[in-house]
């Protein structure tokens, strides 16, 4: 059972965003984000849904692939609604017993709404359409400034992509951990959470020490590959921008420079 | 020149109590001198505890002397300058094939060693068709190493220290956790790297059968060499080799057994082939000796 977990959820497709430099779609998804935050107006709203839609016409990832990842935060997406809802004060729209719904309650509740599915619609395009490895790619080397801030970069990309690696590893090895417990009659089933969570020590305590024993290894085998940090170390796979990113940038400053016009024009009215 | 020269090398280790002192020193390596000719195919044989798994890192300087020197390739391990240059020119090979991958495809897997190096991206592409032509593992250029059988995984670790390009290979008992086809494949595989590359081999086993078709043999015992010689001289001394904890192959261990019970072998057999006509010549009244001599030379 525990063998059919995946970390990330990539799609498999030969699309255009696809085919992307994992750092452009690393800035898009950014830039969307800070977008869905400059404020409260529909038309900022009509045009992150544009953008959205256009970027996920061109994922060619089925929507159902895209809404499935909401399931996982509905009921938070539900639980901001209720507070926003009822415990907004501003002009009272319905009243219910003790509870109030304000005009301002509303508004702000349905723009909450939205701005969270969105968020999450966003960042899951970036999942669905960039393999893990592109991903930790990308972020070393779009995210290099950050060295500035003395951000271990190299090193945060390196942890990464070795936990990707030994994710199903340690999951495998868990498995064969509960079943030796299992034969030795261990009892995981039953008893109240307190019991079951005691019953996970005789789990975790191996798991922990072979884990360990696991990483000792690794960083001599590293060792003697010469790794020595990223000082002086070369990709296979260097990441170069193609005709194609370019669009993709110029895309994405007139989507923020249009989302940027609004905001301005705008101010903070609704519609 | 040999290529790893070993000079009156000593190792210990401190073994500290709870309260961080210095409670004992273990001697795991006590006064070894041993040479390594350039191109050759060596095994270091030895028993659990007898130092090879200690004399091997000292080899790729990720263990350093505390008495005597190891040259690689004329460099001294001991000294920092060199670090990089030493595990260039011996690449090193683990026990456990899932503990020393990195990355999550063969063929970024491979190309670890070599951006470590800082060799340009056309030259690691190339490197990368070479090592997986050398271990004959084009076809999984782009599959998980988690999808791959015990047997596979370790060529491919074997195909990264390839990439390297290393002089030199010292895989410290590279089979022991592999099935007897993936073993066979991996052996094939440093026997082909050997002939046809001429690197330098230096494996350490404690299987038996390795060991027979080596150039050179050695053999530890406590932290000390012990015995060196060809296969043949090594294992035709099958009462050392027993004291010492250690077997011979299943054909010698048979053949010596026969010549205890009278029959007229010689010493040394290796091989099936060499007992069945040395039992052969023997029935038939002939000279058995000259009959192993024979089939050595046919081979």
């Amino acid at each position: 059972m525990l063998k059919d977990l995946t970390l990330g959820q990539y799609y498999p497709e030969e699309s255009p965003i696809h085919r992307l430099d994992p750092r452009v779609k690393l800035a898009g998804t950014l830039v969307f984000i800070i977008t869905l935050f400059f404020g409260q107006s529909v038309w900022l709203y009509l045009g992150a849904f544009l953008y959205l839609l256009i970027v996920i016409r061109l994922s060619r990832v089925p929507l159902r692939y895209i809404v499935r990842g909401l399931k996982t935060i509905v009921v938070l997406i539900l639980l901001s609604a209720l507070f926003n809802l009822f415990l907004t004060p501003g002009d009272i729209l319905v009243k219910l017993g003790p509870l109030t719904i304000t005009t301002q309650g509303l508004v702000t509740a349905i723009f909450m709404v939205v701005r969270l599915i969105f968020l999450i619609m966003g960042s899951s395009i970036l999942t669905l359409t960039t393999t893990p490895n592109q991903l930790t790619d990308g972020m070393e080397r779009g995210l290099s400034w950050l060295k500035i801030f003395r951000v271990p970069v190299h090193e945060i990309a390196m942890m990464m992509t070795i936990a990707l690696r030994f994710i199903p590893i340690l999951v495998d090895e868990t498995d064969k951990i509960i079943k030796a417990q299992k034969a030795r009659g261990a009892d995981f089933e039953s008893g109240n959470i307190m019991q079951r969570a005691r019953a996970m020590i005789p789990i975790l305590v191996p798991l922990f020490i072979s884990a360990f024993r696991r990483a000792n290894d690794l960083a001599m085998a590293m060792e003697a590959r010469c790794y020595h940090g990223s000082e002086g170390r070369t990709r296979m796979k260097p990441l170069v921008y193609t005709k194609n990113d370019r669009l993709a940038y110029l895309g994405l400053a007139l989507y923020f420079a249009l989302m940027l016009a609004i905001f301005i024009t705008l101010g903070s009215r609704v519609i | 020149m040999p290529i790893v020269s070993a000079q009156n090398l000593s190792f210990s280790y401190e073994l500290r109590d709870e309260e961080g002192n210095v409670a004992e020193h273990i001697d795991a390596l006590k006064g070894v001198n041993l040479d390594i000719l350039a191109g050759s195919f060596v095994t270091i044989l030895g028993a659990n505890g007898s130092g090879k798994s200690t004399f091997a890192k000292q080899l790729n300087a990720l263990l350093v002397p505390t008495g005597g020197t190891v040259f690689v390739d004329g460099m001294n391990t001991a000294d920092e300058s060199h670090l990089l240059d030493v595990r260039k020119t011996a690449g090193m090979v683990f026990q456990n094939p899932d503990n020393q991958m990195i990355a999550s495809n063969v063929e970024e897997e491979i190309a670890f060693g070599p951006e470590n190096l800082g060799v340009e991206p056309d030259d690691i592409w190339r490197r990368v068709d070479m090592a997986l032509a050398a271990v004959g593992m084009n076809a999984y250029r782009k599959t998980s190493p988690n999808k791959l059988s015990g047997g596979q995984k370790q060529r491919i670790a074997i195909a990264g220290i390839v990439a390297m390009e290393p002089k030199c290979i010292v895989l410290d008992e590279p089979t022991a956790m592999l099935d007897p086809g993936g073993r066979r494949e991996v052996i094939r595989t440093l026997h082909e790297l050997n002939e046809k590359r001429h690197v330098t081999i230096i494996l350490i086993t404690h299987y038996m059968e390795e060991v027979v078709d080596a150039d050179y043999c050695f053999v530890m015992h406590q932290g000390e060499l012990v015995m060196s010689g060809t296969p043949r001289e090594i294992f035709s001394d099958v009462e050392t080799m027993r004291r010492l904890s250690l077997d011979v192959p299943q054909v010698t261990e048979v053949a010596y057994e026969l010549q205890q019970a009278g029959v007229p072998l010689p010493d040394g057999i290796l091989t099936s082939e060499e007992l069945t006509k040395a039992l052969t010549a023997v029935r038939d009244g002939g000279d058995p000796a000259a009959a192993v001599e024979g089939c050595r030379r046919a081979k």
